[in-house]
């Protein structure tokens, strides 16, 4: 199996690297709305001295986190799987004694990540530089979000994976993408810090997968949660692990069934 | 592996199974296999769009309908037909990707849909102009990356692949990007990575197809080497009939979903064209009465003679009658060309 990630690195590497010009383009669209967010708090939370009690250098400090964490976390299985399978060049990799989500996917998942962090270094710099946020970082706090962001990623990559088989059944999954992304935006953490949203939504981001995808990850990382609140979301990760990988299982292979390979 | 001997039957009443027999070691047994599809059914233009959209009616198209057949160790058999035949289909459900509606397939001793690990790493289906091969990388890192996901020890690796470097001339192609290579080279590549796993059955689906006369020719030459080499089993489609005759001395004919001929290719203009073509040149006499001694096909071939269409059993008896009474100069007895016997095969 390592052998398989190996090579398959080699390859996806090399392919990613091809198209890094195309890469960056993605990756700065990307990176308009968080961007947009912290600039937009920041200058609220300086004008009123504070929202809700967060300062401008807990927006700060939070969005700069948030940059680092989303694009660990983030996948995106759907443009490089929901084609193959809209287009029947899937049945070349169901050819293939070995997972094509769970190996060539995956991979291709990390290689853009690696790329993606690349390019984002120099511009996470002159953002720092920019908004100078203080971010009292730990090491016990980084070290336990290195797990945290493992399972986020691995939460995040089967979810996503799980909503684009669902192009086995209907060539309309981009709509259902948009609207997955939405509701992830919310309840992630993306458009506001959760504790700004009404108490009903801050409920509902408990139960959802979202919330210890990003913003557990970022909190952790700047200190903010209690023992407790870390050791609840670390074992809502594993659930929601589960749960995502039962999804993601069942919905393969139901989907391969189906999967007539047209025009293969 | 355990394999069930299924007794022979005859299928209608232009088909019998006779080269591959029945082997007990038979590793492609297919039995009554049926693949029918549902396909939304509505006419062009906007209104049957919008109709289409409320009530959807669906056609249902039977693309294979009851095709059996077996198939023994190291045989290559032509699988041919019109396109729309069902020729594809039948490959999909042997290699796995298609669940077939109704019937039964064992290759290997293994029910191909269920595609077990076991199966995939000792079979291959090559289809002509797709791609296994990573377009923006060497196809040297592809054939690393398949000797890692078929599990391919160090010392097989090296000894397959020098022997498909021999056949096929890898060396200096696979070190090029492969959306660098011409469509020749890049299915050296497709064929040499659909290979170093050595499957034991091959499935190929127009595996010279878009190739010129030459790459057609040197793929064709390998795949007879490679089972001459391994003893693999292979069926082929091809619609170029220069392959089928090259490769296989069997061939199984389908016609809109339905098996139609099995046999061997050597009988089938015997039973489905039993004519003969007397092509002569006859010397001062440019338009003799040769409707007398047979049909005379319009054209002359290649080398400027006539050609009579006879029936095979009375050609010697004609050619005998042409001698004693025409100034022949030249004459030869053919059989027909195979293109028209199997076309003939299909319209039936």
């Amino acid at each position: 199996m390592l052998q398989i990630f190996r090579r398959l690195w080699a390859v996806n590497w090399a392919e990613q690297w091809q198209y890094r010009a195309n890469l960056l383009m993605y990756l700065l669209f990307w990176l308009v709305s968080p961007i947009v967010y912290l600039a937009v708090w920041t200058t609220v939370a300086r004008s009123q001295g504070n929202v809700n009690g967060l300062t401008a250098n807990d927006f700060a400090a939070y969005y700069m986190i948030l940059l680092v964490v989303d694009v660990l976390t983030s996948q995106i299985t759907i443009h490089v799987l929901a084609p193959e399978i809209q287009n029947g060049t899937l049945a070349n990799r169901l050819l293939l004694p070995a997972h094509p989500v769970l190996t060539q996917v995956l991979v291709n998942n990390i290689a853009f990540k690696a790329l993606n962090l690349i390019a984002l270094v120099p511009i996470w710099l002159v953002l720092y530089a920019l908004f100078q946020p203080t971010l009292n970082l730990n090491l016990l706090h980084v070290l336990l979000a290195v797990p945290a962001l493992v399972l986020a990623f691995g939460i995040l990559f089967l979810l996503g994976s799980a909503l684009t088989l669902v192009a086995f059944w209907t060539t309309r999954v981009w709509a259902l993408w948009n609207f997955y992304s939405a509701v992830f935006m919310l309840f992630a953490g993306h458009f506001v810090p959760l504790a700004l949203l009404p108490p009903a939504l801050q409920t509902l981001a408990k139960i959802l997968p979202f919330s210890y995808t990003l913003y557990f990850p970022i909190q952790l990382i700047l200190g903010k949660l209690s023992a407790a609140d870390v050791a609840f979301s670390f074992g809502m990760q594993v659930v929601w692990l589960g749960l995502a990988y039962l999804i993601f299982h069942v919905l393969w292979r139901a989907g391969v069934r189906q999967f007539s390979a047209v025009g293969a | 592996m355990q394999l069930e001997t299924i007794p022979r039957v005859v299928y209608g009443s232009t088909s019998f199974v006779s080269v591959g027999g029945t082997h007990s070691s038979s590793p492609i047994i297919v039995e009554a296999l049926s693949k029918t599809y549902k396909v939304t059914d509505r006419e062009g233009g906007f209104g049957a769009a919008v109709k289409s959209f409320f009530k959807r009616t669906f056609k249902e198209v039977h693309a294979v309908q009851q095709v059996s057949f077996q198939i023994g160790q190291g045989e290559v058999v032509g699988f041919l037909g019109p396109n729309g035949a069902g020729k594809t289909t039948t490959l999909k459900m042997l290699s796995g990707l298609l669940y077939p509606t109704s019937g039964s397939a064992r290759v290997l001793g293994y029910t191909p849909w269920e595609r077990q690990p076991g199966y995939l790493r000792s079979m291959t289906l090559v289809m002509g102009q797709r791609n296994r091969l990573a377009w923006d990388v060497p196809a040297a890192d592809s054939f690393l990356l398949n000797k890692a996901i078929y599990r391919i020890s160090d010392a097989d690796y090296a000894q397959t692949y020098r022997e498909l470097d021999e056949l096929l001339e890898l060396g200096p192609i696979s070190r090029k990007p492969v959306r660098n290579l011409s469509l020749g080279e890049r299915m050296k590549c497709e064929l040499a990575a659909s290979l170093l796993h050595r499957p034991k059955v091959l499935f190929l689906d127009e595996p010279t197809i878009g190739l010129d006369v030459s790459a057609q020719t040197r793929i064709r030459a390998f795949l007879k080497e490679y089972n001459r080499r391994t003893g693999a089993t292979i069926i082929l489609t091809s619609h170029y009939m220069a392959d089928v005759v090259a490769l296989c001395e069997r061939v199984i004919i389908i016609h809109h979903g339905r098996l139609k001929y099995d046999g061997a290719l050597s009988d089938l203009s015997r039973r489905i064209a039993p004519y003969k073509i007397i092509a002569v040149h006859l010397g001062g006499c440019d338009d003799c009465a040769l409707d007398a001694y047979g049909t005379v096909l319009p054209g002359e071939d290649e080398s400027g003679r006539k050609r009579i269409q006879a029936p095979a059993d009375q050609a010697p008896a004609i050619t005998a009658r042409l001698l004693a009474e025409q100034p022949v100069q030249d004459l030869t007895i053919e059989d027909p060309p195979i293109e028209d016997v199997i076309e003939r095969a299909f319209n039936e």
